[in-house]
């Protein structure tokens, strides 16, 4: 939230900090992984992040947009995004190779707490490109895995071939302190071995799952939030242990240019993380 | 610190600000706007308000961020431009406009400070001019809490009393502008003081429109997020923005990259203003869009300003100069809206 107080000039948040590709390839389609590293080795060391937080990465020439970081803090020195190819910037950067250059700032916004989250257990709901900043604290709790109870993952998209990371997770699906399920709203390969049907049908899955005791996470297209929200207070998850990651337009990530108020909050201070109480308080949240 | 100073005199007074830029309206086409002095002596404040509110000489419609060049093989570099001005002065500003750079402030401050906005706000002085008479037949700031000679956000006001200006240095800042020129400056006599009073008093009495209460706006709207009073006062709404672009107190900005040389990619990064009003301002890259219909985004406004930010930062983001009326080409009246939202049941 904005103060009234003037705070003492610190550097220019508004100049990205350099930054190379490190690797790139597609997981989809459309969508492609970026690992970056920023150039500046010390930095890039210092670059401390939450997960949920996210950065905006410029392509000269095309502009600036934000991004959810999709690695893990637990595993620092590379970004890793997940970015699909739909608007000026993102065009600009598939077309870019490994090595070259792009520009970073952040880490902007609220991140999941993972200190409240300790000792819980933890449902992670992901569809479409919601896996972007879900994978962060996926990986972060597998990565701390004795800090948390169960972790949970439900992950939908529309067909197998568009489903983000089914590699990582039909490996992850091995392991035993993970329960994974997938499911694909159709198939069209006649291959597909997991489920069947919208995220939501993943739910009955679940068993003995101890409300007070869980946390809910959630990301994906708009028109999930609806419908898995309804899931979670129908496990009788506490509200404000149902959280989920919004996405708004953002142009300056430091809550001046106002594209992502909502209400009286700006999503990019005061989210992207929002816990169902938000949802409740804030109209045109979801 | 009081003062007086003929009309006449203003003139030897800004030939004496060596070192400072001055901004002062002068009439282009049939609208005043402000504008770099070049010759003192061509400056008259005898004009009712500007069609933009001086906002835009701090914070620019365009500004450049930083320029960036990549060679072919090379590297890509970035140059901060950050704006590094002489002092300088504006000149003439009605007290809503300087109530509005007071917002300005509060925005672009905060955790994060805007190096752009305060490389140009920290070498400002701004000589208010009180307006004796209402400069808009839609001039409302006694119901926003301000007043025709309103010394929110000013570093000098002059009062209007016919021969002469009252001059009240209200800063530092302002004293130092007086200082350069002590022989102009008179002390005031008690009948000066009373004649400024009267001048004062009778201009707060001209202002020929209001809002009922506008106390009972925000909490009132609080319940009216779904009312069809959005869609009835939106339908006109032809999505030009001028209510936003002329508003002394709108800071909403984009930022883009304009390209020079696309071969080499060579180019700057801007800032320019935006507005909540146009469809796309809220627009997702996936065609989302979370305010896809004018009702919605004439809500955001009216929300904003009187609900939003009064909840951030205790006040109404909005002074009463009343531009957004007088320009809107469809006669959306933001008066009308408000005592529209205190009447509604």
């Amino acid at each position: 939230m904005n103060g009234t107080q003037k705070a003492t000039k610190s550097d220019n948040p508004f100049l990205p900090e350099p930054a190379r590709i490190v690797r790139t390839y597609p997981l989809t389609e459309d969508v492609n992984f970026f690992q970056i590293r920023i150039a500046d080795m010390e930095k890039a060391l210092g670059f401390s992040y939450q997960t949920g937080q996210f950065a905006m990465m410029t392509v000269l020439g095309a502009g600036e947009a934000p991004f959810s970081i999709s690695s893990t803090p637990s595993r620092p020195g590379l970004l890793e995004f997940c970015i699909r190819k739909a608007g000026t910037v993102t065009n600009a950067l598939f077309n870019l190779k490994e090595n070259d250059l792009v520009g970073l700032r952040g880490p902007y916004g609220t991140g999941f707490p993972v200190d409240k989250m300790q000792g819980k257990d933890i449902i992670i709901v992901m569809g479409g490109l919601g896996a972007a900043p879900l994978r962060s604290v996926l990986l972060y709790c597998l990565d701390n895995r004795d800090q948390f109870g169960r972790v949970i993952l439900l992950h939908g998209a529309k067909r197998p071939a568009e489903m983000l990371f089914l590699e990582e997770q039909l490996e992850l699906k091995g392991r035993d302190d993970l329960e994974c399920h997938l499911t694909v709203d159709s198939d069209d390969t006649g291959q597909w071995t997991e489920g069947t049907g919208v995220v939501t049908t993943l739910f009955p899955k679940l068993e003995g799952i101890d409300p007070e005791n869980t946390f809910g996470l959630v990301c994906g297209p708009p028109i999930m939030y609806k419908f898995v929200l309804q899931e979670f207070l129908k496990l009788d998850i506490p509200k404000d242990q149902i959280l989920m990651t919004l996405e708004r337009r953002m142009k300056c990530g430091v809550g001046k240019c106002g594209h992502c108020a909502i209400d009286y909050i700006y999503t990019c201070l005061d989210g992207p993380v929002f816990s169902y109480w938000d949802v409740i308080h804030m109209r045109e949240l979801i | 610190m009081d003062k007086i100073l003929a009309k006449k005199s203003l003139t030897q007074w800004l030939k004496k600000l060596d070192g400072y830029d001055i901004y002062a309206p002068f009439p282009q086409d049939d609208t005043w706007n402000y504008d770099l002095v070049t010759d003192p002596a061509k400056v008259s404040l005898d004009y009712l308000n500007t069609a933009q509110a001086p906002k835009k000489i701090i914070f620019p419609q365009r500004e450049v961020f930083l320029e960036f060049a990549r060679t072919e093989d090379g590297a890509p570099q970035m140059t901060e431009t950050l704006p590094d001005p002489a002092p300088f002065i504006v000149l003439g500003v009605r007290p809503c406009d300087a109530k509005a750079l007071t917002q300005h402030d509060m925005v672009f401050a905060g955790e994060y400070t805007d190096p752009y906005y305060w490389a140009r706000r920290d070498k400002s002085v701004l000589v208010g001019l009180g307006c004796a008479t209402p400069p808009s037949p839609n001039c409302f700031c006694p119901t926003v809490d301000g007043s025709p000679h309103s010394k929110q956000g000013l570093d000098i006001l002059l009062t209007d009393m016919g021969a002469n200006y009252y001059v009240e240095a209200l800063t530092k800042k302002g004293e130092k502008l007086l200082g350069a020129a002590k022989t102009l400056f008179k002390p005031p006599t008690p009948k000066d003081k009373q004649t400024k009073e009267k001048v004062v008093k009778d201009a707060a009495k001209k202002i020929q429109r209001q809002i009922k209460n506008l106390a009972e706006v925000p909490p009132k709207l609080k319940g009216m997020f779904e009312s069809e009073l959005w869609d009835q006062e939106a339908m006109s709404c032809l999505r030009c923005g001028i209510c936003t672009y002329l508003c002394p107190t709108c800071h909403c900005f984009d930022i883009s990259d304009e390209v020079k040389n696309a071969g080499a990619v060579q180019g700057e990064r801007v800032r320019t203003w935006d507005t909540c009003q146009f469809p796309d301002f809220t627009m997702h890259s996936s065609g989302h869009n979370p305010r896809s219909d004018k009702a919605s985004r004439l809500r955001q406004r009216i929300f904003h300003k009187f609900q939003y930010f009064v909840e951030n930062h205790k006040t109404y983001q909005c002074t009463g100069c009343g531009r957004c009326i007088s320009l809107c080409p469809v006669g959306i009246d933001i008066i009308e809206v408000l005592n529209k939202v205190i009447d509604h049941a």
